[in-house]
């Protein structure tokens, strides 16, 4: 590695294993901001997503040594934060959705006026509102902006499969905003 | 279904596989309800800059994730010893007794019945040696004793011959002559007698 260069991840995830586990440290700055706009488009709230970023990074350093490619930790990773946010919505579908959206869209309300807030609002709730499948694909696709190519490869699916899902989920999404407007 | 689907070509609109303008004229409203759905949609990023320190602090309490071992050569796992319990109903050994006890009964008749004698065979030995002044044969039929068993020379040839009657199986054997040189005999297939000699093998 020349000076200077940034370790790659597999170096570090072989350190760590190695028994440096402050270098984990850098693992954890390099992607806890990428994924966490995922995590809370998928769970509703910026709080909930905090608390599952932690859980997966503390999640994936108890299970490091499974981690088969370690120059790849980052897709590893975002399986285990998926895992994650999915039994988080099982586990408080009892929850009233609204307070989480509320939260999500309380910190715009400076941006772009009470009107864009508002739709954002809008649209929170009816995601909060699909399949965790369904609202996977919308996230990744127009959250995120990758392509079917991209996600059915990070989601080891098949692009109609993909589809099939999102063309549901826009017929839900249209139904749920007519009937909260 | 519901009353709320989208066109399949406004679907594909949203999925960014068509503009608003390769929509039919009647499907335009449909289309711009779809893409103000999208307008809502909200990118703007998430930072959470407390998680490093959080994790960190939970990991001090944890132990340290350990490298995986190499795996176990497969030849290691199948030759390692291992303990073998086995849970046995005691009557479910009266079949297998009553199995056993048929065929020792099946089997003791062939066991007792008296060996054949094995099959003997008449086997004639040739070495040409016109120089030689005597030759022997020594092999696994007569211990390896060089004196044992002499050629008789056949005339003013060279030809020593001798005549024996073996039984059958696969013997193995040299011509020793003048009684310190071993010769293979040059007709018959050898093998390495682990002592860096050759020796002749006859099978019957």
């Amino acid at each position: 590695m020349r000076p200077g260069a940034e370790p790659k991840d597999g170096d570090i995830v072989r350190a760590v294993l190695a028994g440096e586990p402050e270098r984990y440290a850098v693992l954890v700055n390099r992607y806890r901001d990428r994924y966490a706009r995922y995590a809370a488009r998928m769970l509703g709230s910026a709080d909930a997503a905090e608390d599952a970023v932690q859980d997966a990074f503390v999640r994936a350093y108890d299970q490091l040594a499974q981690c088969q490619q370690p120059d790849n930790f980052v897709g590893w990773f975002f399986l285990i934060l998926r895992n994650r946010c999915f039994a988080e919505r099982r586990r408080s579908r009892a929850e009233a959705p609204l307070e989480a959206a509320d939260s999500v869209a309380a910190a715009d309300r400076t941006d772009g006026g009470a009107e864009t807030a508002e739709r954002r609002r809008a649209l929170q709730l009816a995601l909060m509102e699909l399949t965790p499948d369904q609202r996977e694909v919308f996230v990744l696709k127009h959250v995120e902006g990758l392509s079917y190519g991209q996600i059915a490869e990070r989601l080891s699916t098949s692009i109609p499969s993909l589809k099939m899902r999102m063309h549901r989920a826009y017929d839900r999404l249209r139904e749920q905003l007519r009937e909260h407007t | 279904m519901s009353g709320y689907d989208f066109h399949p070509l406004v679907k594909q609109l949203l999925d960014g596989d068509l503009t608003l303008a390769d929509l039919p004229v009647e499907l335009r409203a449909e289309g711009e309800e779809a893409l103000r759905l999208l307008t809502a949609v909200d990118r703007r990023p998430v930072e959470l800059p407390a998680v490093t320190q959080r994790v960190m602090q939970t990991l001090a309490s944890r132990p340290a994730p350990a490298a995986p071992l190499p795996p176990v050569p497969a030849w290691k796992r199948v030759m390692q010893p291992r303990e073998i319990r086995l849970r046995i109903r005691p009557w479910i050994l009266a079949p297998a007794l009553a199995i056993a006890a048929a065929l020792m009964l099946w089997i003791w008749p062939a066991t007792l019945a008296t060996p054949k004698p094995p099959s003997l065979v008449t086997v004639r030995f040739v070495l040409v040696a016109p120089d030689a002044r005597e030759v022997s044969l020594a092999g696994t039929f007569n211990q390896w004793d060089a004196h044992a068993t002499p050629l008789v020379r056949t005339g003013s040839t060279g030809v020593w011959t001798a005549t024996l009657t073996l039984p059958a199986g696969q013997h193995q054997y040299a011509f020793v002559v003048d009684g310190e040189r071993w010769v293979p005999d040059p007709g018959a297939p050898a093998v390495d007698d682990g002592f860096g000699r050759r020796n002749s093998v006859l099978t019957l």
